[in-house]
Formats: structure tokens, C-alpha cells, sequence
């Protein structure tokens, strides 16, 4: 129910409901406005039948006692329908008769209205009723039925459904449209943000509603954005800048140590102290060229030349150069490769592998082994890297491809590693659009795995 | 030989010319771009190690202005390790590129490649009838017999050889064998000529009279 967690479909919800209320408040307060005004008219015209009736209610001359009879004149006789069906019709009793006079529409058994009734009006049925009674023992009645008014009101009711029906529609959609309108930026702020956050820092929000709100919002962010984009920038171009003047003087301490070393063959001690400092500007040289190489992958200079490349041959490579080295330590190599090709740069890629195959080889027990497979999925290819070493430590595990961070401090840096070589295969990876995964249960060896989008 | 070391960074330009001394190079050096390019157009080296960076005027101008008028081996030392870098350098006239920092031994052995292509030759072991000369050894042979030679002795034969049956003149002989700090004698390139002569044979090396020497 992800769905309806988002902005946009609580927005359109509680807008459909809020719609949905309106109108069918505003509908039924037409429905019963409309309905009383049927009533009503349908009330007036009963009335003045009614006092038709009574004009036509006239004293017998002469008459003893006093009667009373009921002509009714013929201009008159087109206010009642004759022929039955939906129109008025009266019924007249004249002193208590039980034969009241009636007009032929008149339904059959009408009856004679209570004299203490207080409503002049009833609603008997499906019949509206009005009646008079002008002495005791005469009432005149005038009724209708109401099935007319009622079939119109049914056609307004229903009316009014469709109507709202259609307004809701039109509501609903207008709704989606400003409701998408209104997100706009807040979905390029959110794809400028994803990109920013997956490393791509020169990603700014276009700022299409620079005035509003989130117009403050967007430049905000951008210049968070800018400062991001800067820092990251100034700290690669300084871990350049600081390798690339480190180059001269390792070069004068290389260049003096093997100078030295050419000519103080006999002193054993000096000797021992310019093969020191041979193997310390060696290691320096190695570091000035890792840290610049990881400062390029920050900075992204080097775009990756996009060949395909097969994972499988690159790997072959890797381990032509890794087997004299293991086999050193006694260490058996078991390859098992599919061909895997993506888009990418052979040589980095290249030095993905051999990075990979030199740790498992170097941090692996003697006589160990190195389990190297690569394989491609729908959409990706990978690279898997195993080995029977001690493994890495639980809580060195999401450390291990930081800079300069040591998961076996004990080896320290004597064998050579600058402490990057890791962190360089997931720059390299990352460049890439790839994921590097490390897995490891202490002393039950460690596997990497690269996944590549083929 | 001959070499022309330019380099800003003092204390590398004393080691590398110390060095480059050692492995028997005749060195002159030079600080900045200007000096550079106006000794590399004055002589006649048979290598030239050039920095890029360099105050006054810039690696890339001092090859660029060079290679106008010389055909001199160039090879390139810089902290600059960019591939576009060195496509540049290579592309500009550079016979070589080497990345600082760099080890010794490697930059003579690719200071050796580079004199010998300039000198036409393949091979780091030049064999003259019987004599052998290993230039990465620096040791020379006569029927498998090792020869010992001084080092200025070594470096006569090595131009020699190197220059096959081309004419040497004397003057070219002591530009290539003399840097620019040393006072030399007259008559020394006759001794070391001389007792070339006596270890490898009297006629391994030919004098023609008012041209030069020659190796046939």
C-alpha cells in the first residue's frame, strides 16, 4: 500500500472525498428544495380547486330546511380531469351523505375527512388531498395523486447524480493535473537529489518556480549542492595537487638511495640504511600513485572509456599474473569462467581483478586456496573472488573499503599495501555503475563479488 | 657520450648527474628551460633527460624549439603522469617518457635504449669481429676473454662501436667523451686510443689521417 503513502494520492483522496461531500451536500439541498417547491405548487393548486368548490356549493332556493347543492359551472369542469389518470378530482359531500359527488377521476374509495382534523391538507397514499368543510356534515375534498410530481422529482434526483457525477470526474482529474502540476518540482528536486546522492555532484535542480515556496527550497539545495560539489572538488584536486609535489623529492630520495646503494657496497651499514630508504620512497611512489589515482576516480576526470569488455578474459589475464605469487604460498587456483561481457574500461577493470586476486592470494593460509568464477544474469555481469583465508572480522567488514583502513593491523604495511588497493576497486567499480560486496565469517575465508551492468 | 641533464629540482639534478657520472656519462646540466634548450642547440649530446615543469621556459617549448634543428635523443622526466601527458611529450619529439619517481637503474637502461636507436643499433650487446661489448654491463670481451678498460677507455670504444663504420673526428670524440666542467688534454684521446689498440688488436681501430678514427 506504498501507493497511497505518497503525497500525491492522499492529496487526491482527501480532495475526491472533500468533492464527493460538497456535491452531494450541495445536490441534496437542491433535491429537497425542488421536491418542497413541487409540494407546495402541487398545494396552491389544490387551494384554489378548492375555492372553486366552494363557489360552486350554492343554497337550494326555497329550500326547507336550508340544503345546500353543488353545480359545478362548465368553465370549471376543465380545472378536474374527466378521464381519470393523473389528474385532480374532487369529491363533495353535501350533509353527511353517504354518496358524496365525485368527479369520474376520483379514485373509489375516498374517505371522508375527520371534521377535527387541524391540517386542511393530507397525503393519503399516493394522493395529495385538500378539503374545506364549510358546515357540519359538507366537506369539500380536492386531491391529486402525486405520482407526477413524484416521477419528476426522481428525474431531478437522478439528474442531479449524473451531474455530480460528471463534476466529480472532471473535479477528480482536474485535481490529478494540479496535484501533478504542484509535484513537479518536487520531483526534480528529488531526481536532482538521487543523482547528487549517487555521486554525481555537478547535478543541480533546474529551478522552474524560482519565486514560490519551493523556489527558497531549490536554492537552498543548490548552493548545499554547489558547497558539496566544491568540497569534493577541492579535496580531490589537494589529494592530486599533494601527491604530484610529493613527486620530486621521492624522486631525489629514490634517486639518492639507489645512488647510494650503487656505490657503499662495502659498508654494510650504510648500505642497510640506503636500502632502507630505497624501500621507503618505493612504498611512497606507490602511495603518490594510488592517491592520485583514487583523486581521478573522485573527480571523475577520466571518464571511463566504454569497450566491451569480457570479464572472463580480463580475470584470465589476472590470474597469469597472480599464479607465480601463489603458487609461492602453495596456493591452488580454481578458475571457472563464463564469458561475461559489459561496456567498460579494460584496464581498470583489469586492475579490479588483479587487485582482487592479489588480496585473496596474500591474506589466504599456505597452501589455501582461490575460488575465481564470473557469470552473467539478466542485465548483469559478475565477478566472484573466494578464497579459504582467515576471512575478515565482522566489524571490519563495512570498513574494509575505506582508505587507509587496515582490517589486520598486525600486518601493517611492510608487505607493500598502501591500504588503498580496495578502495580503489570500488571507485573503479563505482565509476563503472557496479556494486562491490564483501562477504566473510571469520575463518571461513572471504568472497568478493563485482557486479557490473552488462 | 654525452648526456644534458635539465632539471629545476637541485638536489635530483646533483644525484642524477653524480650518477649519471658514475655509469660513465660525460654530464653537463642546465637549471632552467632557457639554459637548457641553449646548451642542447650548442652541442651535439647523445642524450638529453629533460623535466617538464621548468622555470623560464617550458619542457614542452625547450623540445618543441629544439627539434627545429636537432634530432638529439629526448627522453622526458616529469611528475606529469597523465596518459594526454605523455601522448603530448611522445608526440612533441620525446624518444622516451618517465614518470617520476622513477628508479636509476631503469632510466640509464632506457637512456642506453634510446642512444642506441639513435645510433641505428637494436641490440644492448654490440659485437665487433671478436670483441663483444655489453653497453648494460659495461664489460667487453675478446674471444670470450674479458677485456679490462678504464672507464674513459670503455666509453671511447662504446662511441666507437656504436658509430660503425662511420668517421669519428677527433673533436667529436672529445665533445662526446668531455663534459663541459673538465679541462682536458690534447693528447689524451691518443693514450686512450693507443691502448684500445694494444687490448683489442692493432687494427680494430682505423685512424684516417686528418679525419679521424673509425671503427670497420
Amino acid at each position: 500500500m506504498k501507493r497511497f503513502q505518497s503525497i500525491r494520492w492522499r492529496l487526491q483522496i482527501w480532495y475526491g472525498l472533500l468533492l464527493v461531500a460538497v456535491l452531494s451536500g450541495f445536490g441534496a439541498a437542491v433535491y429537497r428544495v425542488e421536491s418542497e417547491r413541487q409540494f407546495r405548487r402541487g398545494d396552491e393548486e389544490l387551494q384554489r380547486r378548492l375555492q372553486v368548490l366552494a363557489a360552486s356549493r350554492h343554497p337550494v332556493p326555497n329550500a326547507r330546511p336550508p340544503r345546500q347543492h353543488f353545480v359545478l359551472l362548465p368553465e370549471n369542469t376543465a380545472l378536474f380531469d374527466q378521464k381519470g389518470g393523473a389528474g385532480f378530482y374532487y369529491v363533495v359531500w353535501l350533509h353527511g351523505s353517504d354518496a358524496p359527488i365525485r368527479s369520474t377521476s376520483a379514485p373509489p374509495d375516498v374517505p371522508m375527512p375527520e371534521e377535527s382534523a387541524s391540517a386542511r391538507t393530507r397525503v393519503r397514499g399516493a394522493f395529495h388531498e385538500a378539503f374545506l368543510i364549510p358546515a357540519h356534515g359538507d366537506c369539500l375534498l380536492v386531491g391529486h395523486p402525486m405520482a407526477r410530481d413524484r416521477a419528476e422529482v426522481h428525474r431531478l434526483a437522478w439528474g442531479l447524480v449524473v451531474a455530480g457525477s460528471a463534476v466529480l470526474l472532471f473535479g477528480l482529474m482536474g485535481g490529478a493535473w494540479l496535484v501533478h502540476r504542484a509535484l513537479q518540482p518536487i520531483r526534480d528536486i528529488s531526481l536532482a537529489a538521487q543523482k547528487v546522492a549517487t555521486g554525481d555532484l555537478t547535478q543541480r535542480i533546474a529551478s522552474s518556480a524560482s519565486g514560490s515556496e519551493l523556489g527558497q527550497l531549490v536554492n537552498v539545495l543548490n548552493s548545499t549542492f554547489a558547497r558539496l560539489d566544491a568540497a569534493f572538488t577541492q579535496q580531490a584536486r589537494f589529494t592530486a595537487d599533494a601527491a604530484h609535489e610529493l613527486r620530486t623529492p621521492v624522486s631525489v630520495m629514490l634517486a639518492q638511495s639507489q645512488d647510494g646503494l650503487a656505490s657503499a657496497c662495502e659498508n654494510a651499514e650504510h648500505r642497510e640504511a640506503f636500502e632502507a630508504s630505497q624501500r621507503a620512497a618505493h612504498r611512497m611512489r606507490r602511495l603518490i600513485d594510488s592517491l592520485l589515482e583514487l583523486a581521478r576516480l573522485d573527480a571523475g576526470q577520466e571518464s571511463p572509456a566504454r569497450q566491451p569488455c569480457d570479464l572472463a578474459t580480463i580475470a584470465a589475464d589476472g590470474l597469469k599474473l597472480v599464479r607465480p605469487m601463489a603458487a609461492q604460498h602453495g596456493i591452488q587456483i580454481h578458475a571457472e569462467l563464463v564469458a561475461a561481457i559489459c561496456p567498460g574500461d579494460g584496464d581498470r577493470l583489469a586492475q579490479v581483478v588483479t587487485n582482487l586476486l592479489t588480496n585473496a592470494v596474500e591474506y589466504n593460509h599456505e597452501g589455501g586456496e582461490v575460488h575465481v568464477s564470473t557469470r552473467h544474469d539478466n542485465g548483469t555481469v559478475a565477478l566472484v573472488v573466494r578464497n579459504t583465508g582467515p576471512g575478515i572480522a565482522t566489524e571490519d567488514l563495512p570498513r574494509i573499503f575505506d582508505r587507509f583502513y587496515r582490517a589486520d593491523k598486525a600486518r601493517g604495511s611492510g608487505a607493500g599495501h598502501t591500504g588503498l588497493g580496495l578502495a580503489i576497486v570500488k571507485a573503479i567499480v563505482q565509476s563503472h555503475g557496479g556494486s562491490l560486496h564483501a562477504a566473510s565469517e571469520a575463518g571461513q575465508g572471504a568472497t568478493f563479488t563485482v557486479t557490473l551492468p552488462s | 657520450m654525452r648526456l644534458l641533464v635539465v632539471e629545476d629540482e637541485l638536489d635530483l639534478l646533483s644525484v642524477l648527474v653524480r650518477a649519471a657520472r658514475k655509469e660513465g656519462y660525460a654530464v653537463d646540466s642546465a637549471a632552467d628551460g632557457e639554459e637548457g634548450l641553449y646548451k642542447a642547440q650548442a652541442t651535439d649530446y647523445d642524450a638529453i633527460v629533460l623535466d617538464m615543469m621548468l622555470p623560464r621556459l617550458e619542457g614542452w617549448e625547450v623540445l618543441a624549439r629544439l627539434r627545429q634543428t636537432k634530432a638529439t635523443p629526448v627522453l622526458i622526466l616529469t611528475a606529469r603522469d597523465r596518459t594526454a601527458d605523455r601522448v603530448r611529450g611522445l608526440d612533441i619529439g620525446a624518444d622516451d617518457y618517465v614518470v617520476k619517481p622513477f628508479d636509476l637503474p631503469e632510466l640509464f637502461a632506457r637512456l642506453r635504449a634510446i642512444i642506441r636507436r639513435g645510433a641505428h643499433q637494436t641490440r644492448a650487446v654490440l659485437e665487433v669481429g671478436e670483441v663483444r661489448i655489453d653497453t648494460a654491463a659495461r664489460t667487453v670481451t675478446r674471444q670470450g676473454q674479458p677485456v679490462t678498460l678504464t672507464a674513459r677507455e670503455y666509453v671511447v670504444l662504446e662511441y666507437l662501436a656504436l658509430h660503425r663504420g662511420e668517421v669519428t673526428s677527433r673533436t667529436t670524440l672529445y665533445e662526446h667523451l668531455f663534459d663541459e666542467d673538465e679541462a682536458t688534454l690534447s693528447n689524451i684521446l691518443d693514450v686512450h686510443i693507443y691502448n684500445l689498440r694494444k687490448k683489442l688488436g692493432q687494427d680494430f681501430i682505423v685512424t684516417r689521417r686528418g679525419h679521424g678514427y673509425c671503427i670497420e
